[in-house]
């Protein structure tokens, strides 16, 4: 069976700058990727070619065997690649609850002029969402700020809202950008078990960025290691944990 | 003893309130408040754009504007009853949001989007004075008294209840349209285009709709101006009518439908005081929406949301 | 024939070469702080005002001029200082509406004191024009021309050359790292802002001397400084000043070949087509977002 979602020889350039130099990797459903290696190695520039916000300059990507390299950010999210951002993509003015709606969007089977004239499916199809969003929040156990706008939360709520709202969906593939910034220790913890709960038990696939090693080589099933734009490494946690050529990426060259 | 419960419903107990007020004004008093309700769907449609959408358009005096010529002409030129206008003047004003919004589609976004409003309007109002056998020039061109259904409405008081009626549809309708997924794209347009994006939002497509809804609800602005009016003028849609309109959405409260209304009851009566002193409007309200922006920036909607949560604004239903 | 072409470009350049000084004034201002100042126009008319109010005072025009320019440096730092720092880390929203309710606010100042009255900026010197070949070059062109190209030389050594260009360079290159290398970027946006005035302020004194003075002049200027901004690339400070000279002219031939409505609306022509088909105009970079 094709991989759920696969990279192939993809490079990324900014005019005369490889930032992604024909990196390949591969996320089956209920997996955990873990995406590693020092600033400016082309994480985040291969996340946004996948999600479709940077152009793709040579390779393919593909999604449960469709290319998706030439599509907009939103045709891509629309059929089931959600991801968050690096420094926090939510809705500062919106409610953690209108957040999660907003994620829903394209499961909010509303239409404009059914709205106007008051239908009833129409109303009903909001209300459900609205219900949906609320069981959402519960489940993660951040109902209680559902009507508090994002930008008051406290970094862990907003980092699980965002989560929150990019699974909204159940899409079938999550990317997640450094996910654990600014997390205190336990909530780090709580947030690792989270993401095997997604894996293991809806069989979502998981790309994750993420800094903090120890989350990493807890949660993941492979670690992809990327230095200069070049994959460096690509294999279970304990065995990238060995690996001298990550050894040396991190340690800087010596 | 139960406690009264305090819903969005209780809203429909304002324009009960207003019923009987023809009773109690005069002509000109009257005229005074109809001009404050025409400024409710000008604010409202405006407020969409700029309030909720996060674009600094300068684009909405040509909606307004629009919507009054296209009422004006065809009541005037082709004798249709005036009633029969003010949808026609709505979906003009629709158009013209869509043709402003247009660059969205080429991925053109913030204050290029604003200069292209800019642009738009001006070459609008040049229209408006050029094209003379259709819209007098100048001098602009007389409106028939309004009429509907066959029925001529002769006074003040008689504008007011239709205008009211407008209003409040247009009131329901906007909030129908804020408190769905539509709003809701919106919004998160304004705090953050590229995570938009990533919920599966086409984002150019919600820009060019919240332009054409904003342009709809305008555009039956300027359907009311022909009729409370009677003359429509260029000179009634220049730059120094667009400051009176962002005064109305700014001290009102930017991005909430309730700000629009309270900022239309409190703004638009002001210009009848000192029409006589050229030049005091735009000094008057450039003062007061700095003040606005350093002090209340959220506007008098958001002293109210402070009182009850009823007031704040929600962009989804229960 | 010829002649004719020639005589419209002499005279397109000539507007042109005011059209440039504006957009370069508001291309200053938007680079050094990053926020469009929608209130520049009022600026301009502010400018003219303020040089027509000292001429009326009686000093000479040289003294005036640059009293004029100061007084609205000076504007543009203070209202920078006192009402968009505050708001700085707000919503971009805010910043520019702000810079918009200033401008209005200013103009409707002046409309209220001279908003009934034609008033007109006397030349300091006398209207002449000669005949070179079939071309007839006037006073006015030549001021003009003469002053814009002497502005232009001074900016282009001052940011080239000396040390406080490559300052400037460094904030336009990188608000964040100007501020890590120790430069104090909120003082740099106030005296950017006030530099930018001072020279939309020249501009306006320049347009004063060919048509009469009126709170509106603001506004038509901004007009068609956004449009030589857009056509030369938003941002960049040589496609302004290509952008304005391609306007001038344009306007001219336009008027002349096609119509007349032309001199009305070529700017607002220019600035919807650029956007629709070329958004990053010229000389811009990416003006589009792929979102």
């Amino acid at each position: 069976m094709a991989a759920l979602l696969e990279v192939a020889d993809v490079t990324v350039r900014f005019g005369g700058l490889t930032a992604v130099d024909a990196v390949s990797l591969q996320v089956g459903a209920g997996e955990v990727c873990a995406l590693i290696g020092p600033n400016g190695a082309g994480k985040t520039t291969l996340f946004n070619a996948v999600s479709g916000n940077v152009a793709v300059t040579d390779g393919r990507v593909t999604f449960r065997g469709e290319a998706i390299h030439r599509l907009t950010p939103h045709e891509i999210a629309a059929k089931g690649v959600r991801r968050t951002f690096q420094n926090g993509g939510l809705f500062g003015q919106l409610t953690a609850l209108e957040n999660v709606l907003v994620g829903l969007h394209t499961r909010v089977d509303s239409r404009l002029l059914g709205l106007l004239a008051g239908r009833k499916a129409a109303r009903q199809a909001e209300q459900a969402a609205t219900r949906q969003a609320r069981e959402l929040l519960d489940i993660f156990e951040i109902g209680h700020v559902a009507d508090t706008p994002a930008a008051d939360l406290s970094g862990g709520q907003q980092r699980m809202v965002e989560i929150v709202r990019a699974l909204a969906t159940e899409p079938p593939l999550l990317l997640l950008d450094e996910p654990a910034v600014g997390l205190a220790p336990h909530m780090r913890a709580q947030l690792g078990a989270v993401i095997r709960r997604l894996a293991a038990e809806r069989g979502i696939g998981i790309l994750l960025i993420e800094h903090a090693i120890e989350l990493v080589m807890s949660v993941s099933d492979r670690v992809v290691v990327l230095n200069y734009g070049k994959k460096v490494a690509d294999a279970p946690p304990d065995v990238v944990r060995a690996d001298r050529n990550v050894l040396e990426a991190y340690l800087g060259h010596a | 003893m139960p406690r009264l419960r305090v819903t969005r419903r209780l809203f429909w107990l304002v324009p009960l309130a207003l019923l009987p007020l023809p009773l109690y004004l005069d002509q000109y008093r009257q005229y005074v408040v109809n001009l404050m309700l025409m400024y409710v769907p000008v604010g409202i449609g405006f407020n969409v754009v700029v309030g909720n959408l996060g674009l600094l358009a300068f684009s909405n005096v040509a909606f307004f504007g629009i919507g009054a010529y296209t009422s004006g002409v065809l009541a005037l030129k082709l004798g249709v009853p005036w009633w029969l206008t003010i949808l026609p003047a709505g979906l003009m004003g629709a158009l013209a949001g869509c043709a402003a919004g247009i660059p969205a589609l080429r991925g053109v976004r913030l204050f290029y989007l604003a200069i292209m409003t800019l642009a738009f309007g001006e070459l609008l109002r040049w229209v408006y004075i050029r094209w003379v056998p259709v819209t007098g020039g100048s001098f602009g061109m007389s409106v028939p008294p309004p009429s509907v259904f066959g029925w001529t409405l002769e006074t003040e008081g008689h504008k007011f209840y239709v205008f009211l009626v407008l209003v409040v549809l247009m009131v329901v309708l906007t909030d129908r349209v804020l408190r769905s997924r539509f709003g809701r794209a919106f919004m998160a347009i304004k705090d953050n285009e590229l995570a938009a994006a990533a919920m599966g939002i086409p984002t150019d497509r919600y820009i060019l709709l919240a332009f054409a809804w904003g342009g709809f609800v305008v555009g039956i602005g300027g359907s009311m101006y022909a009729a409370l009016v009677g003359h429509v003028t260029p000179i009634a849609f220049d730059l120094t009518e667009l400051i009176l309109e962002f005064a109305v959405i700014m001290v009102g409260g930017l991005g909430s439908l309730l700000g629009s209304v309270i900022g239309a009851a409190v703004i638009t009566a002001a210009p009848e005081f000192f029409r006589e002193w050229l030049g005091f409007q735009e000094l008057l309200f450039g003062l007061l929406i700095i003040a606005v922006i350093l002090f209340l920036p959220r506007g008098l909607a958001s002293l109210l949301a402070r009182l009850h949560p009823v007031f704040v604004d929600r962009y989804y239903r229960d | 024939m010829l002649a004719v072409f020639l005589q419209l470009v002499v005279s397109g350049v000539a507007t042109g070469m005011l059209y440039a000084l504006v957009a370069l004034s508001m291309t200053v201002g938007y680079r050094a702080t990053t926020v469009v100042n929608f209130g520049h126009g009022d600026m301009v008319m502010a400018g003219a005002y303020a040089v027509f109010v000292f001429v009326g005072s009686g000093l000479p025009f040289a003294p005036a001029l640059l009293l004029g320019l100061v007084v609205l440096f000076l504007f543009g730092l203070g209202t920078q200082r006192v009402l968009m720092r505050p708001i700085i880390a707000g919503p971009h929203l805010s910043l520019a509406m702000m810079a918009l309710a200033i401008g209005y606010a200013v103009r409707g100042g002046a409309r209220l004191e001279w908003g009934s009255e034609v008033t007109t900026l006397q030349r300091p010197y006398a209207q002449d024009a000669w005949m070179v070949g079939p071309v007839v070059f006037t006073t006015d062109d030549l001021v003009i021309a003469t002053f814009v190209i002497l502005l232009l030389l001074v900016l282009f050594l001052v940011f080239n050359v000396t040390p406080v260009g490559r300052l400037i360079r460094a904030v336009f290159q990188s608000q964040r790292g100007a501020a890590l290398v120790g430069i104090d970027v909120h003082a740099f946006h106030g005296v950017m802002w006030g530099a930018g005035a001072a020279l939309g302020a020249a501009g306006g004194v320049l347009l004063a001397l060919i048509v009469p003075l009126s709170p509106d002049m603001g506004v038509w200027t901004l007009l068609r400084g956004f449009a030589a901004m857009t056509l030369g690339g938003f941002g960049s400070l040589h496609g302004a000043v290509i952008g304005g000279l391609i306007l001038g002219v344009m306007e001219k031939l336009l008027g002349f070949y096609l119509s007349t409505v032309f001199i009305d609306i070529t700017a607002y022509l220019i600035t919807i087509l650029v956007l629709l088909i070329r958004p990053s105009g010229l000389f811009g970079r990416q003006a589009a977002v792929r979102v």
